[in-house]
């Protein structure tokens, strides 16, 4: 059985037309930003889960911390129950699964020095006996992630420090409960290109090298081939495609993935862009369906993809893409 | 070679009471008609205050800007009125910004937009004119003809986007400048955008200026690039060479921090150290303090940009007389 | 300590208004010190010297009605506004800070029924209100500030309330509540902190207000007639206005300028405590 489970993650919001008769309305519309994902991940495995805005990426990992309530399903870590462990204690759930936030620049409290943010997670989940230990385990800590003077940048504002400094202090606040499934959303869309690769390291060591489980989300696909073991793509709440980095981007199967990869700039001036258009913008997730969500902007689309959803195929061991109309 | 605009020796400074930042030191670079340059740089190497003091938008009394910018052999962008400047604006140069979808008014039709813009310098244009000027532009970037009695509410990030470069279209201005115009958009609207901005510029020969922090849309969308570092342009060269054989210190750092999309994996590498502080002279390279390759000369005298016979170089000393 | 300290020298140095309430402030706070001093008469003696115009010899503003000195009774006056300020602002600002907040961050029917409290507050017309009150419960200076208090909380309550709902939806917020800190916990140490300073700036410049209602309820003989208090001497000096402007006129300047103070006072913090205000200091 594989470390983590997600199973039916699923988050609905109710879709209000802002007019009276909602209240009276039995068929209530829903956005359904997160419809139905099933993944599961090793030990020590990167999951990249990319897509464009609006495919629900980002709920998707807000609702496996829990920040939001899923509508339906669940997450084991090893083979316990995330919804249940959250109920009984709420501490050790935080313990086990932890967030890198996208904005560096808003992850702490503007009013505190680093020491008094860092501080407060090890009292509160009780680790470290004295402050001074605690003081230690910081310092300790900052000095490993390369933050060095530790003393001089315990004593700073965040504002008083840059975005890939306070991203790395971040990812060391979430280290200190020793979770083993992180979640990173867009933790380096916000930093200076030069300095991504810390924090993209950093990632790479915490699953290597402490065994955490790490869900990598992104719109940048290059660098998410370059982190990731695994990826997933997403298109309008739901998992089109999934298999191994290299298999998804060099040899994409389902038509989204394709159009979506033919897009990406690169940084090879030689190579000639072979885009593949796809018409019009990705709407909102409003009561999609009944057939494939992306039939309407697909080049490939028949009358059949517009009843119903397509089942999922394993194009090749390991590689699996949601359309009925792969040539293989 | 004809060239559209030039600038030669310009400085930026923005000044108040207890600070002078140097935001722009001593850039010079050329670029003729029907060119594209891409301007890149991290935040704070001075791409973007630039490009908003070629366009006149700096407020006067906390900038001191220096320099010569020769906009069609005889305007001097850096020292002309604001009147002159507002009758260039548009006719002859035109700009699209970053959030270019904010600044459309939320109450008025794309047509009314379209049409006062066209009527700034074409006072007694008639509607249908407008019309058919602006359709024609629309369907450049790949715009249904509906789009023009639309509310901007009703239209997606990309479309809005979209509708801004073909405003910016609408005097076939001279010189364009986009300020990271596509950054904000999706993987597959930018995609789509730049290959529309690339097949556009083949039919209307305009010149271009895509100032981003963002190599791989320089690389595919620009003919030539210029690196920005702390204030300077550290390196200028046609993009099929910078991009393989960068001879820059920095831009080869750079490079390294972007993940190759296909082919073997390079490790990613950080560069390490801080942006140098911006309010005092830097008699030395600029780059030194975190150059893995700074020697005792780099940390003591500053090298100037040394440039080949098609405008293309290098300020490093490491790299003089072009060689690797 | 000492970052807040400089941080606090540089703002008072770089804002005119928050200068002239801070000085103001102090001014005030040394009149009500030194009173016993400066007030060269006891306020509450009556002599038989009525009505005495200004610049008279031992009475340089007068004398009212009474036989009071009007110069010792603007003096003890002092101390009666100020408290009357401060202890009302301090009900409002804590009921607005703690009800809005709740609202805002907890959100759902809670942050609904808040809401509709608040707005029926806005609704009610205050001043009748307070009238009612005072006359049903007896006019002690407790009950005016405590009137007062209880019923200018809506508006700081809607300020917090609107910081609350922006402030969790900030980053921050939700790393805390990633780490398990509790909602408890969360209001207190990042909710309420954060958002508290425009409550703090409209809570001072509310002051003014609250001694302006207090001359008011005084002026329509609802103050506690046992302490000596501005609008009461403006009340006083009515019947007299022709034949004895000054009773009316000094106290009316004193209720201006201490209003003027603590406007200022309130202006300059509401800048100096904006985020975005950067003490002076160059960026």
């Amino acid at each position: 059985m594989a470390y983590i489970e997600i199973k039916d993650a699923t988050k609905w919001y109710p879709h209000k037309s802002g007019k009276l008769r909602d209240i009276f309305r039995k068929d209530k519309s829903f956005v359904k930003a997160v419809d139905g994902v099933n993944l599961s991940m090793d030990r020590g495995e990167i999951l990249g889960v990319i897509g464009e805005s609006g495919c629900g990426k980002s709920t998707l990992g807000r609702m496996l911390t829990r920040l939001e309530d899923p509508t339906k399903g669940d997450v084991l870590v090893d083979g316990v129950s995330t919804a249940e462990l959250i109920k009984k204690d709420p501490l050790k759930f935080r313990r086990t699964v932890q967030i890198v936030f996208q904005n560096p620049f808003d992850t702490f409290t503007p009013r505190d020095t680093i020491q008094k943010i860092l501080l407060r997670p090890l009292k509160h989940h009780k680790i470290g006996s004295s402050k001074e230990e605690r003081l230690e385990i910081i310092k300790k800590a900052l000095e490993a992630g390369g933050l060095v003077p530790a003393e001089d940048i315990m004593q700073r504002y965040p504002h008083e420090l840059s975005g890939g400094q306070l991203q790395r202090i971040s990812i060391i606040r979430a280290m200190f409960l020793n979770p083993s499934f992180i979640i990173a959303d867009e933790p380096v869309s916000m930093l200076d290109v030069s300095v991504r690769a810390d924090i993209i390291n950093m990632l790479i060591d915490l699953a290597r090298n402490h065994d955490a489980s790490v869900v990598f989300i992104s719109h940048d696909i290059a660098l998410t081939r370059y982190i990731s073991d695994h990826v997933a793509v997403m298109y309008l709440g739901k998992v089109v495609e999934y298999g191994t980095a290299d298999e998804v981007i060099n040899n994409p199967k389902h038509p989204y993935t394709k159009a979506l990869i033919s897009n990406c700039a690169s940084i090879d001036p030689f190579e000639e862009l072979a885009t593949i258009a796809i018409e019009g913008e990705p709407p909102t997730p409003i009561n999609p369906g009944p057939g494939c969500y992306f039939a309407p902007r697909c080049s490939m689309a028949c009358e059949e993809c517009l009843k119903k959803y397509p089942e999922r195929y394993e194009v090749s061991p390991g590689h699996y893409a949601c359309c009925d109309r792969i040539e293989s | 070679m004809n060239t559209v605009l030039s600038v030669q020796n310009m400085n930026v400074t923005y000044v108040n009471k207890s600070k002078r930042v140097m935001a722009v030191r001593n850039a010079s670079f050329s670029i003729s008609k029907g060119d594209s340059l891409g301007l890149v740089g991290e935040s704070g190497s001075g791409k973007s205050t630039l490009a908003i003091a070629l366009l006149g938008l700096l407020p006067k009394e906390t900038t001191e800007i220096t320099g010569k910018a020769i906009f069609l052999e005889d305007t001097d962008l850096l020292s002309i009125s604001e009147k002159e400047m507002n009758e260039l604006r548009w006719k002859k140069l035109a700009v699209v910004f970053q959030k270019a979808m904010n600044s459309l008014s939320p109450v008025h039709r794309i047509s009314t937009v379209f049409e006062d813009i066209y009527r700034v310098h074409e006072p007694h244009a008639t509607k249908e004119e407008i019309h058919a000027a602006t359709v024609r532009l629309l369907k450049l970037v790949n715009l249904p003809e509906r789009v023009y009695h639309l509310y901007p509410h009703e239209m997606s990030g990309g479309m809005l986007q979209r509708v801004a470069i073909a405003m910016s279209l609408l005097h076939s201005p001279q010189l364009l400048i986009f300020d990271e115009a596509t950054t904000a958009l999706d993987v597959v609207t930018q995609g789509q955008i730049l290959k529309e901005i690339v097949q556009m510029e083949k039919e209307l020969e305009t010149t271009r200026i895509m100032i981003t922090h963002d190599m791989s849309v320089v690389s595919s969308s620009c003919n030539k690039v210029a690196v920005m570092y702390a204030g300077e342009i550290v390196e200028f060269g046609y993009v099929k060479n910078v991009m393989v054989h960068p001879q820059h210190p920095y831009t080869k750092a750079l490079l390294k921090s972007f993940p190759a999309l296909k082919g073997e994996k390079r490790k990613m590498e950080s560069i390490p150290g801080f942006l140098p502080d911006l309010s005092k002279e830097i008699p030395a390279c600029v780059f030194a303090p975190r150059c893995a390759y700074a020697t005792e000369r780099c940390r003591a005298e500053k090298p100037l940009f040394h440039s080949r016979e098609d405008g293309s170089g290098t300020a490093c000393f490491l790299t003089e007389g072009g060689a690797d | 300590m000492k970052a807040v300290l400089s941080k606090c020298l540089r703002a008072f140095k770089a804002d005119g208004q928050l200068r002239f309430g801070v000085i103001g402030v102090i001014v005030l706070l040394l009149v009500i010190i030194l009173a016993p001093i400066l007030a060269p008469h006891d306020p509450y003696s009556y002599e038989f010297v009525r009505l005495l115009p200004p610049g008279s010899e031992d009475h340089f503003l007068g004398t009212n009605h009474m036989g009071q000195d009007v110069y010792s009774m603007l003096i003890f006056g002092v101390g009666t506004s100020l408290k009357v300020a401060l202890i009302s602002a301090l009900i409002s600002g804590a009921l607005g800070v703690l009800i809005g907040g709740l609202g805002g961050f907890l959100g759902g029917w809670v942050d609904q029924v808040v809401s509709e409290i608040i707005n029926i507050f806005l609704m009610i017309p205050t001043f009748f209100l307070i009238l009612l009150i005072i006359s049903l419960f007896g006019n002690s200076i407790a009950n005016v500030m405590i009137v007062i208090g209880i019923t200018t909380w809506p508006g700081n309550a809607k300020l917090m309330r609107a910081q609350a709902l922006s402030l969790r939806e900030r980053t921050f917020v939700r790393s805390a509540v990633a780490l398990g800190e509790t909602k408890t916990q969360i209001l207190f140490k990042y909710i309420l902190p954060n958002g508290i300073f425009p409550v703090v700036a409209n809570t001072t410049r509310s002051m003014a207000g609250a001694i302006l209602t207090e001359a008011s309820l005084s002026f329509l003989g609802l103050g506690d007639p046992n302490i000596i208090s501005w609008g009461q001497m403006i009340y006083q000096g009515k019947s007299y206005i022709t034949s004895a402007w000054w009773i009316s006129a000094f106290s009316g300047i004193a209720v201006i300028l201490t209003v003027i103070v603590f406007y200022m006072l309130g202006d300059g913090l509401n800048h100096v405590l904006n985020p975005k205000y950067n003490y002076g200091r160059s960026k």
